[in-house]
Parts: structure tokens; C-alpha cells; sequence
């Protein structure tokens, strides 16, 4: 019962602090790249603004527009259900949610594309195909990664693979580990939309993936996106800190404590990344993608052999 | 078995209704077949969840020996698939058939009759009863292709089928021949016993059975014949051949299967790779298409592919002695037999009413239907959503089933059976491919503006095209929430592949674990949209709302014609596959356009075929019509025979 409550508080406290992750990118990349930047508490600040600002919604759009900015909340948090966030228990887990996970995730990047096809304009339609285009790489190392947790932890279920059984594996299967780490990382950067792969700060829409899918979105509808986006980037960062650091070990302020740091963690390293590296041609975007999936690939026959 | 009989009774009086032009009637049709098919449903269920019926021998005196019917849990799978979405796609017929009244009547006859003929395949038990049904079968349903037989394309469609599909019956008259050999009982059981004692060569039975099979089911390289014919034929007939006909081969391949009892190694790597191969290229083939019925026929063949995974998968363990994931694999290829059946004819229903009301199944001349079609967009985009495999639909459970399999096979301790755990990521980069696939039909041919004038003019259909895809769509979904009560019976009907222990049944309670929690969480997923939906409805209360046009970053005069169309949505992943995806490209300054073609029929059958053409233009000269000649050939045969004779008495 008080795994379930700890769950249950961890999952707030993603929810609050969400926002900061991008934040902290965002920040370490203008530090590190010679600027002062914005605070890290601005995403906080824009969700707040455009929560109350007017929107306006496309004449050609139809429900899927409309169903945008709750599909893709809605995924995410179902999906942060699945994984144990506080390294010991998740709310729900079963044999095989590893698979609700990517499947959950799916359903939002589903009505997100059909939303941007939904206002008819060439641009959206342009941001859609890429997104589909990558996401099915992308899928395809997360598998692959999710094979190797599945495998070294002989389970099916996230609370095991990304838990205190993983934890107990480091001391055989470091190397193994370390790889899933480094592919699940790239995982991130593809799904939220980050340098190499995509640049959040760009202005041309010619050269955006996830960006100019919701060119069209404003007000509340972007505001609640921008979350949602944010929530994914904390949950995926959770997601590559638990195998990455295994916590199931501590108490629980301990626990909290690492959930809290990792998060940050994540936010950082991601800056760095973004810092030391241009965003690459559009064409090369799959390269990127493609050494996900050697890395996990490797990982997967290290733990097979 | 007897409610099965009744329903069939009045299935087959339907077709007799539809055929005397005094009686002909679309709401005796419709209310005869329905009719007809729930007593055959509810018996189907009855045996799924209560166990099988003894088999029927209705004694013969035609050589072949009895006719011997019986309905065990395997058949009732199978029959709930046929009777289901053959009801759905009989009304749907109705309403289709209007828009071209002159050709409804006997179609809708040999339709009936379709459905009895596939009940028949599922439930005989003996040799020539099974022969007899698949044949009536398959002559049946290249009838209904040709249904529109006054279109080249439906006629070649029609040929390519038939030779295939009797290709395919050859391998199995082979098939039989060799489990036969050595018996005059030509009943199932008494086949399954000569092949277990050593009496019939297994692996040939089985590598026959993957050919015959194989060409039914559509499985890569074999599926040729299916996109054609899917596309060429009449939607409610598609909507049957994609959800049903073509799931008589995967029936044939899990009976083969129960006969021979657990299939060698090598057997299950072979169905493996050739599920992960259709799959892959068949989702791959299906994003190069624009014709939207051509699409969603090469999405049949990733389908069969899934299912052949997950029956490859269980194969590999069967094989093993590992029951449980036997169970798993052999389940989950059931029930995505069962999904497929209905979200594929439900994105047929769907797709057969743009045709109709737009005259145009050509997705770069449609767009902007989901405004003047609400509901049949609505459906159709619940059965895309279902084909992907999101939650909370049915096609999520059955490819969770797959994973468990694939998964479980990896983490099994030694051996080679670790090694299934690869075509794991291949289903995933399917799932991510598909996931693409719809919504480029989703999105070009429903949102957006129109391409065409036709399309904009477009309305929603009847009822009876709306309410046969809403049937469909509700079981979707029920399957989708209901997974705890879905599983178990699906998991119990795949033991009777296995053989009767009580170790089995104790697998089949680990395999059931964790169905109850994915209802959970499939329906945690409905609630928690509904609750951010509540709450997006209440911030978007609070602020000001406004209409403007789609916003051009900067350009103030939009047109249909700057949409992204579906060759451009699709073409980055089409050149990611360059070479395998099958597609001839044209790029201009102004004109990007891509033109799909098949691998195998257009680059292997067609050719192959035509140069047996001109082989045989060449041995033309020997037949010149001259008695003479003739006497020639006659005489020379006689004497070769005749020194043959010699010759061989002498030694």
C-alpha cells in the first residue's frame, strides 16, 4: 500500500515539475553556448500566459484538431501509470505494459498527426510526414532496448525492467546497461524533439518536425500541449535515468529526492547535447536514429550471447 | 452442432430468396442471414466457452468414404470470424449494391452460399468434405470478384485469382495424398493418428501445407493475387475476402498443425520468417499506394504476417515443450484472426462508401470528408486506430499477446528459441509503419480540403452502409475493454492444439495473467480522455474563441492543391526502403507523383508467366490442323513406345 501512495506522490511530483525540464535545457544550452538564457521556470510562465489567451482555430479544421491538446495529456499520463517513477512501484503494472507504454504513446502521436492534416495546410502536412516517418525508426530501437531491460531482468512488466531487479543487474550486465542507457537517450531526443534531430528554437518552418504540427494550435490548446510535451520529456527522462540509476535502494525522501535530481539530470545533459551539436540535415535524421539502434542492437546481443 | 445447421439452413434460404424474383427482397435477405448467423454465433460461443461438440458422419456411398462435420473450439474461432463479418458485410451488400442495382441479385445469392461454404470448411472432418466446401469456396469467391465483370480490371483481377488459388488447391490434393497414403479412413482423426505413428511423411505434409495454405492466406510471396482482387471486387465482398476468406488458409495452416500434433523446428522458424517478411513488406507496399482499397489489401497481407508471428512463435515453443508460450503465440494468432476479421471490414465498409459517394477511390482526388461524411468518418478512423494496435481498441490486445510471445521466447534460459525475441523490434517498426500508413488515408482522404469536385460534393451513405460498419466498430472496442473476458476462452480454444495434459491448463492460467490489467488500464485510458477532455472544456470556457483561415506563414491564398498529398506524406519513408517498396517516382518542378507496382506480380509472376506464353507460341507449330500430320505423330509415338518395350523386356 505505501509503494502504491509513494507511487501515487512521485507521479505529482512529475506533474509539478515537468515544465523545468525543458527549462533546464533551454537554460544549460545558452549558458553553455555563451548567453544568459531564460530562466527555468519560463515554461511555467508561457503554459500560464497562453492559458489565458484567446484561441483561434483553423475553418478547415475538425474534431481531430480539436482533440490535439487532450489525446496527447491524456497518452502521457496514462502512460506515466506504467513506469515505476520512484524506482520501486509503478500504479499499474502487468506482464507486457511495457507494450500499453509505446502503444499509449502511439494513440497521442496518432491524433497529434491527424490534427496537423486537419487544417489543410502544406506545412502541418509536412511536419505529419516527418513525424510518422521518424517515430516508426525510432519505435523500432525502442523495442530493441526494451528487449535487452526484458531480458537481463526476466520480466515483462516496467516495475521489474526499469525497478530494483535492473538495479541487481548492474553488477553483471554494466555494459549491456550502460548501451540501453545511451540508445534510450537518443530515443528522447527523437520523441521530444530535440537537437540533433529537431530544433525546438528554430524559425523556419520548412526545416521543424514536431514544431510546425501545431503551428496552428493556440491559446489553452497550445498551452496544454506545451505541458504534455514537457510531461513527455521528464517521463522519457525518467525512463532512461532509472536504468541508468538505479534507486530502488533508498528510502523514500531519498527516492523522491533522485526522482527530483534525475529529472533535472536529464534537462542538462540534453542541453549539453544541444550546445555541442548542430541539429543535422533533415535526410541525415535517420543516421541518428540509426545508431539507437545499433547501440540497443549490441546491448541486445551482449545479453543474448 | 444443431443451431449451427438451423443457421445455416437460413443463410443458404437467403440465397435461394434473393434468386426466385418473386420472393427477392433486401429485408427478407438481411433478416434471413442475420438470423441465421447469430444461432451460428451463439453456438460458436457455446463450444468457445463450454468445449467441442462430437463429430456428425453422415454416411456415403461416393468413394471418399463418410462425410464427417464436428465444431471444436479451433472451428468456432474461425466460424465467429465468418459469421460475424459475413452478416455485417451482407447488410452493408444491400445498401452497396444499389448504387449498381443491375448486378445485385445473383451477387447477393452467391454471397449467402459463400458464407455457408466457408462454414463448411471450418467445421469438415473428413477429406472430401473439406475439399468439396474449399472448393465451392473458392469458386465462390472469384464469382463475387467479378461481380462487376463488365470492368477489365475486375476480369483480370478474377484470373489471376483463380489460377492462383487453384494452384494452391493442387498443393493441398498433394497435401492429402500423403497424409492419406497407407489409410482408407479418410476422417481427420483417423489422418491425425496415421501421421502421428509414422504412417505419412510429416515435414512434407507441413512444407505442402505452408504452399496450398499459403497462397489462400496471401502470405509473402504468395500474395499476388490479393491486392487485385480486393480492390477490383465490390467492398462488402472485399470487406469478406480481407476478413475472412483469406483467414481460411491461416485456418488450414492451425489444423495442419492439430494434425500432426507439435510442428518440428523447423517448420516454426519458416512461418516466422515468413510472418515477419509480410509484414514488414506488406505495410511497406501498402504506404506506396494511393488507391485506398489496393491499401488496405496490402494491409491484409501485414496481417496475415502478425498472425503468422504469433503462430510461428507458438510453433517454436510447442515445439519445446514450453506450453505457455505455445499458448500465447497460437492465442494470440487466434484472436488477431478474430480482430482482423473485424477492423479490416470496417475499414472496407468505410472505404466502399468514399467509392460511392465520390466515385473515386483515388486518395489524391479525395480530402475535406469528414465534414459531409461524420459518421462513416468516425468510423473509419476507429477501425484505423484499431489496425495500428493503439489502446483501447481490440487490435492493441491481440498484438500485446504477440509481444508476451516474442518476449517470453527471450527469455527463456539457452537454446535457440531465444532468438524469436528478434522479430520483436521487426513488429514494432511494423506497428510504427502502419501507425504512419492510416493516417496518411485518414488524414488525405477525410481531412483537409477536397482535391476534387466530385468529393466535395459527397454525402453521408444509408443506413445500411452505416449501421453494419457501426456493429463492427462497437466490437472493436468491446474487445479493446474487455480483454479480461476475451483472453481466457481465446487462450482455452488454442489448448486444443496441444496435447491434453494438466500441465496445460496450468499454462493457461499464466497465460491469461495480466488481461485483467490491460482492461484496466485500456479503460484507465478512456477515463483519464474523458477527465482532460472535462478539463480542456472548462480552460477553453474561460477564453475567447475565434475562426480564421489555416495559417500559411504568411500566405494569404491557400488552395487545395498545396496540401500535402499522399505521395508526398508517404514519400520520406518510401525512400528510406528505396528498391523495396515498389514504387516508379516522377519528379518535376511542379508535379511530384509516385506509381506504385507489385515486387512479385509485376516483376516475377508476370514476366515468368509470359514467357511460358511464348514457349508455348513456339510448340504452336506442331498443332497444324493436318490429319496427316496427326497420323505422323501417332505412329511415331506408337514406335517409340513399342522399341521402349522392347528394350526394357530384353534387359
Amino acid at each position: 500500500m505505501s509503494d502504491a501512495i509513494a507511487a501515487l506522490g512521485a507521479l505529482v511530483l512529475l506533474l509539478v515539475m515537468a515544465p523545468v525540464v525543458p527549462g533546464v535545457a533551454t537554460r544549460t544550452r545558452a549558458a553553455l553556448t555563451g548567453r544568459r538564457g531564460a530562466p527555468v521556470w519560463q515554461p511555467y510562465a508561457d503554459i500560464w500566459k497562453l492559458l489565458r489567451r484567446g484561441t483561434v482555430y483553423s475553418r478547415t479544421a475538425t474534431a481531430p484538431f480539436r482533440l490535439v491538446p487532450i489525446a496527447v495529456l491524456a497518452t502521457v499520463l496514462a502512460a506515466a501509470a506504467l513506469v515505476p517513477l520512484d524506482g520501486r512501484a509503478s500504479l499499474l503494472g502487468f506482464a507486457g505494459d511495457f507494450v500499453a507504454f509505446a502503444y499509449v504513446l502511439a494513440l497521442g502521436r496518432f491524433v497529434l498527426v491527424l490534427g496537423a492534416l486537419d487544417t489543410g495546410s502544406s506545412f502541418e502536412g509536412m511536419g505529419a510526414s516527418r513525424e510518422v516517418t521518424f517515430a516508426a525508426l525510432v519505435e523500432f530501437a525502442l523495442f530493441i532496448a526494451l528487449a535487452t531491460l526484458a531480458v537481463v531482468t526476466r520480466s515483462l512488466s516496467l516495475t521489474a525492467m526499469l525497478g530494483a531487479p535492473l538495479g541487481a543487474e548492474w553488477a553483471s550486465a554494466a555494459p549491456a546497461l550502460i548501451l540501453t542507457a545511451a540508445a534510450l537517450f537518443v530515443v528522447l531526443l527523437a520523441e521530444c524533439a530535440r537537437s540533433p534531430i529537431d530544433d525546438p528554437a528554430t524559425h523556419l518552418e520548412l526545416t521543424m518536425i514536431h514544431e510546425v504540427m501545431i503551428l496552428d494550435h493556440s491559446g489553452p490548446d497550445l498551452g496544454v500541449i506545451l505541458y504534455a510535451s514537457a510531461l513527455k520529456f521528464a517521463l522519457l527522462g525518467v525512463v532512461v535515468a532509472r536504468v541508468a540509476w538505479p534507486i530502488a535502494g533508498y528510502n523514500t525522501v531519498a527516492r523522491f529526492g533522485a526522482l527530483a535530481a534525475s529529472v533535472i539530470m536529464v534537462g542538462a545533459i540534453v542541453g549539453i547535447v544541444e550546445a555541442s551539436m548542430a541539429r543535422v540535415r533533415l535526410t541525415k535524421v535517420p543516421l541518428v536514429i540509426a545508431s539507437a539502434v545499433a547501440l540497443s542492437a549490441l546491448s541486445l546481443v551482449l545479453v543474448l550471447r | 452442432m444443431t443451431p449451427l445447421w438451423i443457421g445455416l439452413l437460413l443463410v443458404g434460404l437467403a440465397a435461394v430468396v434473393q434468386l426466385a424474383p418473386r420472393l427477392q427482397s433486401d429485408a427478407v435477405y438481411t433478416t434471413l442471414v442475420v438470423a441465421g448467423s447469430v444461432l451460428g454465433l451463439g453456438n460458436a460461443i457455446h463450444v468457445l466457452l463450454h468445449g467441442g461438440i462430437p463429430v456428425i458422419r453422415l454416411a456415403s456411398a461416393l468413394p471418399g468414404g463418410d462425410w464427417v462435420f464436428g465444431l471444436d473450439p479451433l472451428s468456432a474461432i474461425f466460424l465467429i470470424v465468418i459469421l460475424a463479418t459475413g452478416a455485417a458485410s451482407a447488410v452493408y451488400g444491400c445498401g452497396y449494391m444499389r448504387y449498381a442495382p443491375h448486378s445485385g441479385r445473383s451477387s447477393h445469392a452467391w454471397f449467402a452460399l459463400e458464407i455457408v461454404a466457408l462454414s463448411l470448411v471450418v467445421c469438415a472432418r473428413s477429406l472430401v468434405a473439406f475439399l468439396t466446401a474449399w472448393e465451392v469456396m473458392a469458386i465462390g469467391s472469384f464469382i463475387l470478384v467479378i461481380t462487376e465483370h463488365r470492368r477489365v480490371e475486375a476480369r483480370r483481377a478474377g484470373y489471376v485469382y483463380l489460377v492462383a488459388t487453384h494452384a494452391g488447391t493442387l498443393a493441398l490434393f498433394a497435401l492429402f495424398a500423403v497424409l492419406a497414403r497407407g489409410t482408407s479412413d479418410w476422417t481427420f482423426a483417423s489422418l491425425a493418428a496415421n501421421i502421428r505413428a509414422g504412417g505419412a511423411a510429416r515435414d512434407v505434409v507441413l512444407a505442402l501445407a505452408l504452399l496450398g495454405f499459403g497462397v489462400k492466406a496471401g502470405l509473402f510471396p504468395l500474395h499476388f493475387w490479393l491486392p487485385p482482387a480486393h480492390a477490383s471486387a465490390p467492398s462488402h465482398v472485399s470487406a469478406l475476402m480481407s476478413g475472412v476468406v483469406i483467414k481460411m488458409g491461416v485456418y488450414g495452416l492451425f489444423r495442419v498443425v492439430w494434425l500432426v500434433g507439435a510442428p518440428p523446428l523447423w517448420w516454426g522458424w519458416t512461418v516466422l520468417a515468413l510472418g515477419v517478411l509480410s509484414a514488414v513488406l506488406g505495410v511497406l507496399w501498402a504506404l506506396a499506394q494511393h488507391d485506398i482499397k489496393r491499401l488496405l489489401a496490402y494491409h491484409s497481407v501485414e496481417n496475415i504476417g502478425i498472425i503468422l508471428i504469433g503462430l510461428g512463435a507458438g510453433a517454436l515453443a510447442a515445439a519445446r515443450g514450453n506450453w505457455t508460450l505455445a499458448l500465447l503465440g497460437y492465442g494470440a494468432a487466434l484472436l488477431h484472426t478474430i480482430n482482423h476479421g473485424l477492423f479490416k471490414s470496417l475499414l472496407f465498409f468505410g472505404a466502399g462508401a468514399v467509392h460511392r459517394e465520390t466515385g473515386t477511390r483515388d486518395m489524391e482526388r479525395l480530402g475535406g470528408l469528414a465534414i459531409r461524411m461524420p459518421a462513416t468518418w468516425l468510423l473509419f478512423v476507429t477501425g484505423a486506430a484499431a489496425i495500428v494496435g493503439l489502446p483501447p481498441l481490440n487490435g492493441f490486445v491481440s498484438e500485446w499477446l504477440v509481444y508476451r510471445t516474442l518476449f517470453g521466447a527471450g527469455q527463456t534460459a539457452g537454446g535457440s528459441l531465444r532468438l524469436a525475441l528478434l522479430a520483436a523490434p521487426a513488429l514494432a517498426l511494423v506497428g510504427g509503419l502502419a501507425l504512419a500508413c492510416f493516417v496518411k488515408v485518414a488524414g488525405v482522404v477525410f481531412l483537409g480540403v477536397p482535391r476534387s469536385e466530385s468529393t466535395a460534393a459527397a454525402r453521408e451513405p444509408s443506413m445500411w452502409l452505416r449501421a453494419p460498419a457501426a456493429a463492427t466498430a462497437i466490437a472493436c472496442a468491446a474487445i479493446g475493454l474487455g480483454a479480461a473476458f476475451v483472453v481466457p476462452p481465446i487462450l482455452g480454444a488454442a489448448a486444443v492444439l496441444l496435447p491434453p495434459s494438466p500441465d496445460v491448463s496450468v499454462a493457461a492460467a499464466a497465460a491469461a495473467s495480466g488481461s485483467g490489467q490491460l482492461s484496466i488500464f485500456a479503460g484507465s485510458v478512456v477515463a483519464v480522455l474523458a477527465l482532460v477532455a472535462l478539463v480542456m472544456r472548462w480552460l477553453r470556457g474561460r477564453v475567447a474563441q475565434r475562426v480564421f483561415e489555416t495559417w500559411g506563414c504568411g500566405y494569404a491564398r491557400p488552395t487545395p492543391r498545396m496540401q500535402y498529398t499522399a505521395s508526398s506524406f508517404a514519400a520520406p519513408l518510401i525512400g528510406l526502403f528505396d528498391g523495396l517498396s515498389g514504387v516508379r517516382a516522377h519528379r518535376g518542378a511542379t508535379v511530384f507523383h509516385t506509381e506504385p507496382y507489385d515486387l512479385v506480380l509485376d516483376r516475377v509472376v508476370s514476366p515468368a508467366w509470359e514467357s511460358v506464353q511464348r514457349a508455348a507460341v513456339r510448340l504452336r507449330g506442331l498443332q497444324q490442323g493436318r490429319l496427316r500430320t496427326y497420323l505422323l505423330y501417332v505412329v511415331a509415338t506408337v514406335t517409340v513406345l513399342l522399341a521402349y518395350l522392347v528394350l526394357s523386356s530384353r534387359r
